[in-house]
This record gives structure tokens, sequence and C-alpha cells, in this order.
């Protein structure tokens, strides 16, 4: 049954419906909610988990981590200078390869500070070794944190679910609610095999030297590529169970395509219709969400890129001082088989910009970058001088 | 599995790499043989880590865990958290150093307190940066040489004092927080045995000398702990719910210089050449020891080591007794006592 | 799962022994009790044995050495605690206390000398003298399996221990009973047997493999220059004598004891029993006046000399004789004068008097306490023609000393002998100097215990023991009083303290672990006995 419900509401059912023992967290905006939520339903006994306030982002990690080898399942949330501030917490959760899952409201980072959504915050962590899922609706986050669990806890990697706050987290919309039975067929209880027990004592977190530490990254790197195949498996699963099925990206006419569009996230809404909107038109357009941005999905980048002529990527971040980051990936991903499409690398929405319909299809309109040196060029700039005006 | 000793469990076992003659080794062995392997140990980042796990080896035979310099406490929170999630009434002890106390993690660890977590948190205070080299922490006294608070012609060591942590610590509604160090073994283990008894969070406050840090010879440090004790430098208290409940009476107060001349961190104090206006106003070396000496009477008055009505006294607390006083629980013998 | 989990106790494997430059080593060292002990007990180890209350394995232990605890526990006059380090910390063991508590336990409940050989040997061996060294001899000889006979020229066997010691000090029940429990090891004692006139040295040599000659020291040394005419004088050996076997002697009002010794003591409470009032002219300084100077002070023990001051003598010190002054044949007093020094030009014992501070002293009896000489009547031959077989020990072998002297001499004696006997060196300890002294000692680590002092009883006249013994509490107090200089007493600093857990416990003791083991060398500074040493590595 659908109920409408903020995303915030909606995120805190679908943590509540994987039955956490712990939530630790510490509050930011656009997160606040999602946290508020269940702070509730543990104050009304609807989830039998223990809520704890951590004095600092750094903390909640760390009191994940703890719980998680302590041998509970845990969950957090966290944006912007909250992921920041978890930053090296991060790293060590994967690094020991503890399945921790926590959503990401994403949010710009300051300075200047801001509020609003961007995918600054996350893309940060994307070399620390997380499964990171970039949703496009309240209802995939639902569903991708329910089988971010799953995917955790099979291949023993921290996830992290990634939605756009406010754009979501704040928006109400109808929103498919599994029912707890469905839910516990799916998830098994919560077992992790390296929990910390005196009856086998082992050492967790010890130290490495150069004769060693390369070779437990190298183990690491295994683990999330061959976590593609598992995201898949658990996508087929949880669509067998509610008929909604997920692959590592989302693709709408982007195979058919001559000009394919690639994004990430709750962008992915307005884009279908500026798509059809063209395709209307005549034009050979489609679109490619990247959902699974790790581990980079390259087998299916290269499946639905390669037949297209010009491919386009609109990104909410960027690395300062290179260009677009997915942008970049992508056109590796191509240029190791062998496929040379020219590829335009755009970045908007920055800070909650919104990225209207118009200028997405302005877009499609424009000359291709290629052959030129302009690369990641932000959209909707406004002319120099005027951008701190108030209009 | 380490089972050499069947009087106690050696749940910090042989074989780690510090240094000669380690007082943090030897106070974590101490409390950790106290508490037993039947508890999950969090450490932060520091000496007590790198030497105990090296290369992959461990020498730790309960169950450890190692995160991050700053986040131990609340590692322990969640660790806590989730055994008791579970029904499992395991103790959770951390450990960290001074800098994983007084500085990097002491906002982790107040939160821990400020929740109510059921944990022990064990601070071994070497009073300064070990690991990398010996350089200032807040624990690190008043005119101290470390690498990054030298000596030299304008400065006498450490312009600042030492952190009261205990005070810290003890007005977060704490329901027992103690200091104790090596050389009194006796008391050591009442505290630690009296912080197992207790529910809610704990804290220990172990003074570990360090013979690289400190600069005194290998053979010197349970000495050189009992004189930071003696001369009223490091009292032994015991505060719960933010009172003191107990002192160590000093039965005699030595002069700092004791303390002091056993070691090369205060070494400049003696020859002193500066004649720089140090922060607290000091010229020189000597009225640098003045001050110390001025900083132990100080914290005597304090907490009343002199006056305090009490038989637990540095002498009564050095005693032995043949065939020991008994060491540790849960080793499936009876000590030999 | 590899690298994500590390094994319990792995670095086990890494051996952090290498990195040792210096290592420690448990070694007993020999305390000064033990050395200072004439009869060589190893006064440490029964101690520790009374201090875990395992009191027969204590008084087996003691009775290596010393088979009369229950008599040098009472007389001996303790030069062990004179060497007892804990003084320097409060004040010594009591020492003698516990040996007499063990000696009185073992008569009590009947406990016996124990062979330490099965094998009975057939070389006889003759003793002559049953005093406390021919006692002593013919005990480790038994022991040993040897046959073994005692002769003796009186009629109670015990020698200076029977005829020299007054009853209030060692009840001659006590005496009598510990010289049964040596005899019990199958000695023969011959008693009223005078070897030398009635049977000679000659017969002695016929029919024995070895002989000892223990015949102690029982003539006075007489004082020259004197009118030595024997009315109202007396030798202090001779008085004691006397009293000890039972004649009735009678004295004036007034006795003077000429002698500063244990038998002058003696003697003066002996004659203060008897009624007189007595002064003791001693020629050296009181106890404590001369601190350093060995000799100087008077030689009779302080505890004899307080009991004798409470008892009502009088004692003159830094004061010598001059005459004996008569009135007919009566002794009317004595002439005595302050004393210069105490050794003649020659350096031979011999005060010497300052002229013009002479003073009479009435006394109407004077007995010389100065002391004793070998009689070697009849046994000339023993020093004009030694022999391999025969052995001189006790006060016979030199200058009379202490009773635990005689016994230590008798154990030594029984060691030369059997070394005769069987052609290979003699085997016994020597311990020329302790090995351990206060500095090396953690005295801070010891709890302050109060010395424990037996109760003296008031009613000196009538003649019965004076000092009570401990009560089992106070023995077990005072035998834990012992610092154990030098040897484990499992106080378990070296254990507590080790970073690495390179201190072994087991059930004896401590073991340690040289594969880890760094030489940090804590365990040796905060051993309280001294018993761990730091031997540099040299490989």
């Amino acid at each position: 049954m659908k109920k409408l419900l903020e995303g915030s509401r909606a995120i805190a059912e679908a943590v509540k419906l994987c039955r956490p023992q712990i939530v630790a967290a510490y509050p930011i905006t656009p997160q606040t909610h999602i946290i508020e939520n269940l702070a509730q339903m543990v104050a009304d006994g609807d989830l039998a988990a223990e809520f704890i306030n951590a004095e600092s982002e750094f903390a909640a990690a760390s009191i994940v981590l703890g719980a998680v080898a302590g041998g509970s399942r845990a969950f957090t949330a966290t944006a912007s200078q909250g992921l920041l501030l978890m930053t090296e917490v991060l790293y060590n959760i994967a690094g020991m390869r503890l399945p921790v899952v926590m959503v990401c409201a994403n949010r710009a980072v300051s300075a200047p500070i801001n509020i609003f959504s961007d995918h600054q915050d996350s893309m940060t962590m994307r070399d620390a070794g997380w499964i990171q899922l970039y949703v496009e609706s309240n209802q995939e986050a639902v569903d991708s944190i329910i089988q971010a669990y799953r995917i955790a806890e099979v291949c023993e990697l921290p996830v992290m679910v990634c939605v756009d706050g406010f754009f979501l987290t704040h928006t109400f919309e109808p929103v498919e609610i599994p029912e707890q039975t469905q839910v516990d067929d799916f998830l098994p209880p919560f077992h992790f095999e390296r929990t910390l027990n005196p009856s086998n004592p082992f050492t967790l977190g010890g130290g490495s030297e150069p004769d060693n530490y390369l070779e437990i990254r190298a183990q690491q790197q295994a683990a999330l590529i061959d976590a593609v195949n598992v995201i898949q498996a658990i996508g087929a699963d949880y669509a067998k169970l509610t008929g909604r099925a997920y692959e590592l990206v989302d693709s709408y006419f982007a195979e058919q395509a001559d000009t394919v569009l690639v994004v990430l996230g709750s962008t992915m809404g307005a884009v279908r219709e500026v798509i059809d909107s063209l395709r209307e038109q005549g034009q050979s357009v489609g679109v490619l969400r990247l959902r699974c941005f790790r581990p980079l999905p390259a087998q299916a980048l290269v499946e639905y890129l390669s037949a297209a002529k010009r491919i386009i990527v609109i990104e909410k971040a960027f690395s300062a001082g290179a260009g677009g980051i997915v942008a970049a990936e992508v056109r590796a991903v191509l240029q190791q088989v062998g496929v040379l499409i020219p590829i335009d690398s755009y970045i908007g929405g920055l800070g909650g910009r919104d990225l209207k319909l118009t200028i997405i299809e302005d877009v499609f309109h424009q000359s291709s970058l290629a052959k030129s040196t302009a690369d990641g060029v932000f959209l909707d700039l406004k002319q120099p001088g005027t951008a701190t005006k108030q209009e | 599995m380490d089972k050499r000793d069947p009087y106690r469990h050696n749940v910090l076992t042989s074989g780690h790499r510090a240094c000669s003659g380690c007082g943090e080794a030897m106070a974590a062995r101490m409390v950790t043989d106290l508490i037993g392997a039947n508890a999950i140990y969090v450490n932060a980042t520091g000496c007590l880590q790198v030497f105990t796990t090296h290369n992959q080896q461990s020498s730790w035979q309960a169950p450890w865990i190692h995160s991050v310099f700053a986040n131990a406490a609340a590692v322990a929170s969640g660790v806590e958290a989730a055994l008791r999630a579970r029904g499992d009434d395991t103790p959770v002890i951390v450990q960290a150093g001074d800098g994983g106390t007084f500085d990097i993690g002491l906002q982790c660890l107040s939160g821990m307190i400020e929740r109510g977590h059921d944990i022990l948190f064990v601070c071994y205070d070497n009073e300064a940066y070990m690991n990398t080299g010996v350089q200032r922490s807040s624990s690190t006294p008043h005119a101290v040489r470390t690498t990054t608070s030298p000596p030299g012609r304008l400065s006498e060591g450490k312009h600042h004092l030492k952190k009261d942590v205990l005070s810290i610590i003890a007005a977060h509604h704490m329901p027992y927080a103690a200091t104790a160090t090596v050389a009194f073994f006796h008391d050591l283990k009442a505290k630690v045995e009296k912080a197992m008894t207790i529910k809610g969070p704990r804290f220990l406050q172990i003074l570990s000398p360090c013979p690289l840090g400190w600069d005194h010879d290998a053979s010197l440090s349970v000495s050189v702990s009992r004189l930071a004790v003696e001369t009223g430098l490091f009292p032994l208290v015991e505060l719960e719910n933010g009172e003191v409940t107990s002192v160590m009476r000093l039965k005699q107060q030595r002069p700092v210089q004791d303390y002091l001349k056993l070691q090369g961190r205060f070494k400049h104090l003696f020859n002193s050449t500066s004649t720089a206006e140090t922060a607290t106003g000091n010229a020189n070396g000597a009225a640098e020891i003045r001050h110390l000496q001025a900083l132990a009477d100080a914290r005597i008055r304090r907490y009343e080591l002199l006056q305090a009505e009490t038989e637990w006294d540095t002498v009564r607390a050095s005693q032995v007794q043949r065939h020991g006083r008994g060491g540790y629980r849960n080793t499936g013998q009876e000590a030999a006592s | 799962m590899n690298g994500l989990v590390i094994e319990p106790g792995s670095t086990l494997a890494y051996h952090t022994g290498d990195w040792r430059t210096q290592r420690p080593v448990y070694r007993d060292k020999w305390p000064p009790c033990g050395q200072t002990c004439p009869a060589s007990e190893d006064i440490q180890a029964w101690l520790a044995y009374a201090s875990d209350q395992k009191w027969e394995d204590a008084w087996r232990k003691l009775t290596e050495r010393n088979p009369l605890p229950a008599v040098m526990g009472r007389i001996c006059y303790h030069p062990c605690e004179l060497g007892c380090n804990r003084k320097q910390m409060d004040s010594a063991v009591n020492i003698h206390g516990v040996e007499r508590y063990l000696g009185d336990m073992a008569l009590q409940k009947g406990w016996r000398h124990k062979p330490i050989t099965d094998t009975q040997k057939t070389q006889q061996v003759a003793i002559i003298g049953a005093g406390p060294a021919g006692l002593s001899c013919a005990y480790q000889l038994a022991r040993r399996g040897y046959p073994v006979t005692i002769f003796d020229n009186q009629d109670v066997a015990g020698g200076t221990l029977y005829s020299g010691i007054p009853e209030y000090r060692l009840p001659k029940s006590i005496l009598a009973q510990e010289i049964n429990a040596i005899l019990e090891l199958g000695i023969q004692l011959r008693l009223n047997s005078n070897v030398g006139t009635e049977i000679s040295m000659d017969a002695l040599r016929n029919d024995y493999d070895a002989i000892f000659v223990a015949i102690g020291a029982q003539q006075a040394r007489v004082m020259t220059g004197l009118d030595n005419s024997s009315h109202s004088v007396m030798a202090g050996v001779d008085f004691l004598r006397a009293i000890n076997t039972g004649k009735s002697i009678q004295l004036p009002n007034k006795v003077a004891i000429i002698g500063g010794g244990n038998t002058a003591i003696d003697a003066a409470r002996c004659a203060r029993r008897l009624g007189a009032e007595v002064t003791v002219i001693c020629p050296q300084e009181p106890h404590g006046t001369q601190p350093g100077h060995p000799g100087a002070e008077i030689p009779a023990s302080l505890e004899e000399v307080l009991q004798a001051e409470a008892e009502g003598v009088r004692l003159v010190y830094r004061a010598g004789i001059k005459r004996l002054v008569r009135s007919g044949e009566h002794l009317s007093g004595l002439e005595i004068a302050r004393v210069d020094r105490l050794h003649n030009l020659q350096g031979d014992f011999k005060p010497v008097l300052f002229e013009g501070t002479e003073e009479f002293l009435p006394a109407g009896f004077a007995i010389f306490a100065i002391g004793q000489e070998v009689n070697w009547k009849g046994l000339e031959a023993v020093i004009e023609k030694p022999a391999n077989n025969i052995t001189v020990g006790g006060d016979a072998a030199g200058k009379p000393r202490f009773a635990a002297t005689a016994v230590g001499s008798g154990f030594q004696g029984a060691m030369i002998t059997i070394a005769s006997l069987t052609g290979t060196p003699p085997v016994y300890e020597q311990h020329e100097k302790a090995e351990i002294t206060v500095k090396q000692l953690h005295l801070p680590y010891y709890p302050a215990v109060i010395r424990n002092e037996s109760a003296i009883l008031e009613r000196w006249k009538d003649n019965v023991e004076l000092v009570t013994g401990f009560n089992e509490e106070v023995t077990l107090n005072e035998a834990q009083r012992c610092l154990s200089c030098g040897v484990c007493f499992q106080c378990d600093n070296c254990w507590h303290f080790c970073p690495d857990a390179a201190v072994i416990k087991n059930d004896t003791g401590y073991e340690i672990d040289y594969d880890y083991c760094k030489g940090c060398g804590i365990c040796a500074q905060e051993c309280p006995s001294g018993h761990i040493n730091m031997e540099i590595v040299t490989t």
C-alpha cells in the first residue's frame, strides 16, 4: 500500500524494517528529519533499537563501527560537513570491512556554508572503500536501504545510500513501504563473523607493515569489484519480492540513443521529461543514471554507452582544479575498451541551484565541447559580478 | 594462546615491542590481567596499540579492537550498546594514552561519559606523545623538555601547566574516577577491582613512566612513579560522583628535586642558562623548580595528602607480603597467598 | 579472513629476548645472620619455614647445624641479631625467641632426629667431652652412620651447659631432654670416665679410628700479682659449678665479682640469689657508650646486664682490682682503681690502672671471673703429637667463646673427622662474609612490625626460669619480620612489575622466560630482598 510520506520519514521506515539495534547520529541539515523520525520510533517503542545521541558525526561513525564489531546491526545518517568530519572513521570502517549502512542526505560543503543539495559531500568519499548507491526517488531510497543491509552483510563492506537533501528528504511522495514479513524474508538476522567475543579473542584493527598492507588493500579492492555481482543478484532477489527491479545503472533510452546524458540522483526525474520532449521532437537522445557509483559499474557503462555518438555528463560535484569526476571516470572506462566517444562534462546544481528543464535541454543544443579545451563547464553560471547581487 | 603462567591470564602477553622498561606496558599488563580475558578491549592509537599489534602479530589474548586515535571512547560506546542490545554483559574497557584522553580523544570521552555508557576508560598517562617521538601533550607537566617544547635560549621547556583532566572527568556526574600508578600495585589493583564493581562510566588515570620520553634508566620506571606520588606531583585519589572519597596519604613528603633529578626531561632546569621570562613569569631553571614544588604543594593542599585521616598511606601501600598478596582473579587457580 | 583479524597472542613468535644486553638471574645469597651465627645455622631458611608455620620443617632445618635449639634459644647471646639487617630498619628479628620456640616445640611434640643415611659405618669414633662441642660432633657423626662413644669425666652430660649456666637461665630438664634426643641416635655415653688418667690416650687410639677432643676450658684463669690464698676467694667457673651441682655455699653480706664477661654476671646473679649484696668490678665501659670500638664495652650480653641490675647487682665500670684487703685470713674488701686502658704496652689484655684513684670496696668474698683455660693434664700427647685422626674442637681449640661457637666447632670437627676417615677433603660451607647488606635491600617494601620481646618474670628470687617463651602467634609474627635478605620470599614484585610478562610464576617461585626478557632490570631494582642479579650478556 502506498503512503504519502516525507522522504525522511520513508527512509526512517525503511531503516526500521531492517531492525537495526543501534542508531547513532548527530544532527545536521538536511539529515535531521531522518534521525528525528527514528528517535521517535524508538521513543514510542516501535523500533527496538538504542538511539545514541553522538556528540559529533565523528563519534556517530565511530559508534556504529563499534556496534557492528560488537555484533549488532547499526545505522547512521549525515550530510555535508558531518560526512567530512566522519572521513577518518569512514575509511577505517571500510578498511576493517565492517558492514555499516548509512544514508548521506547530500548537501553542499563549506565554504561558503550552504545547506542545500549537491553531491560534493559524498563524492569526497568515493575513494573511502564504501559502496555508494545514488537514488532517484524516495521509493528507491526505501528499497536501496533494505538492499544495502544485505549487500553490506554479504560483502562485509559498508554501504552509503546517497539521497539528495531537500529534493528527496523533505519532499512528500507516495511510497510503497514493504511489509515487515517481506523484509524479514529478504534480510536475515544480523550475523557478523568477526564479532568481538571472548570465546574467540582475535585482534581487530592491528598494525600492518609494508610487507602486508598492500595485500590487505588489494583484498579490499577485490571485494569491492566483486560487489558488482552481489548488488545485481540482490537487486534481482528484491525484484522477485517487491516487483521493483534495480540495476547498477538506470537507462532511459540510453542504449538506443546517439546522444546519451549521464547523471546521478534525483536529477533523473527532470531529465526524463527533457528526454521525452526531445524524443518527441525526433532527436535520438537518452539518459543513463549511475545508481551504483562505487564500485564503478564499468561493464554496464560499456554496454550502455559504446553505441552512442556523443555523451554528456551533468554532475553536481567536481574535482577542484580538474573537472567533472563522473565524466573523467566514464571517459576512462570507455577509452580502456577502445571506445573514443566525445564526452562533454558539465557541472551544475551546486549548492542547491535548481537544474531547470530548460538548462538541461539547452545542453543538448550546445555544440560539443569535444576537441576543445573546455571541460567541466559550469552550467547556469551568472556573469561575473552578479552572483552575489540580490535579484 | 599463551598459557605459560597458571597464575595469570597474560591478557597482554610477551613478544610485544614496547621499549625495555616501559611503564605503559607494565600498567596495561596489570590492568588487563586484573580484569581478565572475559572483556572486550578498545584501544586508541598510540604506543600501546603500536607495540602490541605489529606486523600482523598481536600480543592480546582477549578480544581487542583499534579504530583510530580520537575515537576509542565512541567505538567502545558502540560496542557496549551492541552487547547490551544482545543481552551480553561482557565488560568493555577502553585503553588510551594521554593524547587519546586529554587531547584528541577528550570529546569522545566526554560523550561516552555523558551518555552513561557502562565502560571503564583507562588512560595510561605518560605525559607526552611518545609513540611519535616525544612531543608535548596537554598532559605534559610544566617545564618538561619534549621535542616540541624544547628548552632553549628563550625557553625552559613546556610553558603551560599539565591539564587537570581528572577534574574535567569528575565534573561529568562521574560514578568513579581515580588515579593510580604502577609503583603501588595493590592500590592500582583495588581501584581496578572497585571500578569493575561499579556500573556506568568509570575512569582510571594511571601514571606510566616512559624511560624514553622521561629519559630515565629503564630499571627505574617503578621507582620514578613512586616518587611522583611521594612528592605530591601525582596525587593518588578516588572521586565518586565528583566528590573526593579517598586519597593515599603521604607518609612523608619528598622534595620535587628527588623526582626531577632522576629524569633527563627535567635536566635543563638544573643547569639552566636561559634568562627567558616564561608565560608563567619564571625566569630560569631554579625558579621553575620552585614553581614545580609549589605545584606539588598545591596538590597536596587540595587533596589534603598530608592530613587525610586514612590508614592507606604511601608506606603501607608499598608493603609486600611473603608469598605475595594475591594477584589476579579468574585464573582457575588460587594465587598462592 | 586473512589480514582482517590477527591471531591472539601471536607476538609470542617474536622473541624480544634478543634485545637484551643484561639479564636478571635469581640467586640466593648468604645473609648476615647466618654469617654471624657461630653455628653457621641457615637462619633465614628456618625463619622462612617458621613464617609459613611449617614448624617441624623449621626445626629440622635449624637442627641441621645445631641440635640444641631449646638450649641455644635460651642462652646463646645471638650474634646473629647483631648482624641482622633489619636493625637498620627498626630492630633486629628476635631470632633466639623463635629458635627457643622451635626447640621447646620439638621437645613437647617428641620430634626425633633422623639419620641422614641408612648406611651404618664401621669406623668407631671417640669423643672426649660431653659439652656442646662434643655433643654437636657426636650428633653429626651419628646422623651420618658412625658409631660414636662420648667420654666425660663428670657424672652428668652437658659440660659447661650443665655446670656453668644457672637454672634460672637454662632449666636442667631442658638441657637433659635435648641431650637425650641427641643420644637417641645411638650414641654411647660414658660418664665419670676420665681420659688421660683412668683411660689412657693410647688405649683410646687403639680402640677407635678417630678421636674428637672437646674437653672445654674448665680451669679458671688466675689473676697474677694478688694474694690468691683461697680463703674467701673463688673462681667464677668453680662457683657456678658448685651452684649448678647443688653444693651448698655460704656467702657473707657483701660479695665482689671481678670481670665483665657472662660468667661474671652469672656469678653475680647467683650470689644475689644467695642473699648477698653484689658488686661487679668491670674494666670495660657500659653497653652503648663506645659504638664502633669492639672490646671497649662490657662483653657480657646487654640482656644479662640489665637483668642483673634489675635484680640489684651493682656494676662498677672502668675499674680494676689493685689488691685484696684482708683482716687476718678474712677478706675485708678490695682496693680498686680506675682503668686507664685495657691493654698493656705489649698489647695483652691487662687493664692498666690510674695511680691515685684507689678506693676501698668492702667485700667479704671475691669471685674472679676473668677467663678460663684448657686443662691438658694427661692429654698432652694430643698437642705434642698431632695426628690426622685426632681433632680438637670447642673451647679447647681456642679461646673460649660462645656455646654456639662450640656447636659450630663440633660440626666442623665431625666433617674433619669424616674426612680423615674417608681420606677425602672436608665438605662444609664456609661463609666468610655476608653477601647482602642493607644497601641491597629495598626497605620500604617491608611492613613495619615492632620486635617482640620475651616477658621476664619478676619472681627472680625463686631461681625458676626467668625468661618466658613466645606463644605461636608471637613466634609467627616475629618470624615474619625476617627480611629474607638475599633470598626470595615470593613477594611477587618481579612478577607484577615485569613489563614483558617474562617472569613466570609457578608453584615454587618464579622463573625468567629469557625468550622475552628485555633486560630492563626493573625486577632486580624492585626486589625487596636483593635476590636478583643483573648480569651483563657477553655473547
